[in-house]
């Protein structure tokens, strides 16, 4: 790499982490100066779980899109959700959602390559 | 148990419930490293790229506009764009941790994955535990994202040709985690349709191939879902 794309690497390195420990800082130094456990303002509370459901709906979206993937997403996510309701806990439930969908995508490709 | 042991069980705990992260990152991370060594650049650079900047959208952004001649400031002011969203993450995981000087390092660590994870589990561990959950949840996933890489650009092609479905099964990981952490947030009308709103926005925003703006956008209009509409109190979905 020339050294003019080190410093494009650098720059997007440090830019990156600067948006990532700023506000972090800034929210730990109104913690724990005057405004106590309720500094966070109400609109980020919210925003929180709200990027986490975002992030979800891009990941839902499968990797080549086609009637059998979504198919196979849907049942795969029922399984985990059941399992979560049961559980209440990440892990099973993740591995049980990735059990159901695998199995359907495999399936379907023996029944086509067979 | 001394308080060394303490933190590396705390780590150890913040690792596992990593794993289910692994889903999403090693597909990817072997794609960034067979991407960036097509668009170019050596293993060693891209796993440089992956340990510095280690955000995966702006990565193949990164690699693919500089492979496409794009002029450099270009190229450093739409990763630093893509990556905008992370400025509300810190602020919401400030309550849950403690204070540290190990801080300014160790929020490099703060990807979307890491930051929901966190979200949804540091409630449920014990105070003096959470430093060293992060710890162990922050460095377990960015371990994984650069031998990813690497393997991604020096094996990647064999990799995908011997493991076909690896690409298509393994992520499905991240939805369900992401389901699992989710569901919890449905508790009353107003959130149930906040939410629901977000996970469509975000689908559609992807299938409409505008998966790098999907997540801030989609999360806007959850948040003007949850601000505009009003339901009776105490009526739960």
């Amino acid at each position: 790499m020339s050294t003019s794309l080190w410093l494009a690497v650098i720059a997007s390195a440090l830019g990156t982490l600067l948006m990532r420990v700023v506000p972090f800082l800034w929210m730990q130094r109104r913690l724990s100066a005057r405004e106590g456990p309720n500094a966070l303002p109400g609109w980020l509370a919210v925003l929180g779980p709200l990027m986490i459901a975002a992030v979800l709906g891009v990941a839902i979206v499968p990797v080549n899109p086609s009637a059998l993937s979504w198919l196979a997403t849907a049942l795969g996510l029922t399984a985990t959700l059941l399992l979560w309701r049961r559980t209440r806990s990440l892990g099973w439930p993740v591995a049980a959602g990735v059990s159901v969908f695998g199995a359907i995508m495999l399936l379907s490709q023996v029944v086509i390559t067979g | 148990m001394s308080h060394r042991h303490a933190r590396i069980n705390a780590a150890l705990r913040g690792a596992r419930d990593g794993i289910p992260l692994l889903g999403g990152y090693v597909p990817v991370s072997l794609s960034f490293g067979l991407v960036a060594t097509q668009a170019g650049f050596s293993p060693w650079e891209a796993a440089v790229i992956s340990t510095l900047i280690y955000a995966g959208a702006s990565q193949f952004l990164f690699v693919g506009m500089v492979a496409a001649g794009a002029p450099l400031w270009l190229v450093v002011a739409l990763t630093l764009l893509i990556n905008v969203r992370h400025v509300v993450y810190g602020p919401n995981l400030a309550t849950l941790l403690p204070r540290s000087r190990h801080w300014p390092w160790l929020m490099h660590g703060l990807t979307d994955q890491v930051f929901a994870l966190a979200l949804t589990r540091l409630p449920v561990v014990d105070e003096r535990e959470r430093f060293g959950w992060f710890l162990g949840a922050a460095l377990m996933a960015w371990a994984v994202w650069i031998i990813g890489t690497v393997v991604g650009a020096v094996a990647g092609e064999a990799v995908t040709a011997y493991w076909p479905l690896l690409g298509d099964i393994m992520p499905f990981a991240l939805p369900a985690l992401f389901l699992t952490m989710t569901a919890p947030r449905f508790t009353d009308r107003r959130w149930s349709a906040a939410l629901t709103v977000t996970v469509l926005a975000a689908m559609a925003l992807s299938l409409s191939g505008a998966t790098n703006v999907a997540i801030p956008l989609a999360a806007a209009c959850g948040a003007l879902c949850f601000y505009t509409l009003r339901f009776p109190a105490g009526r739960c979905a």
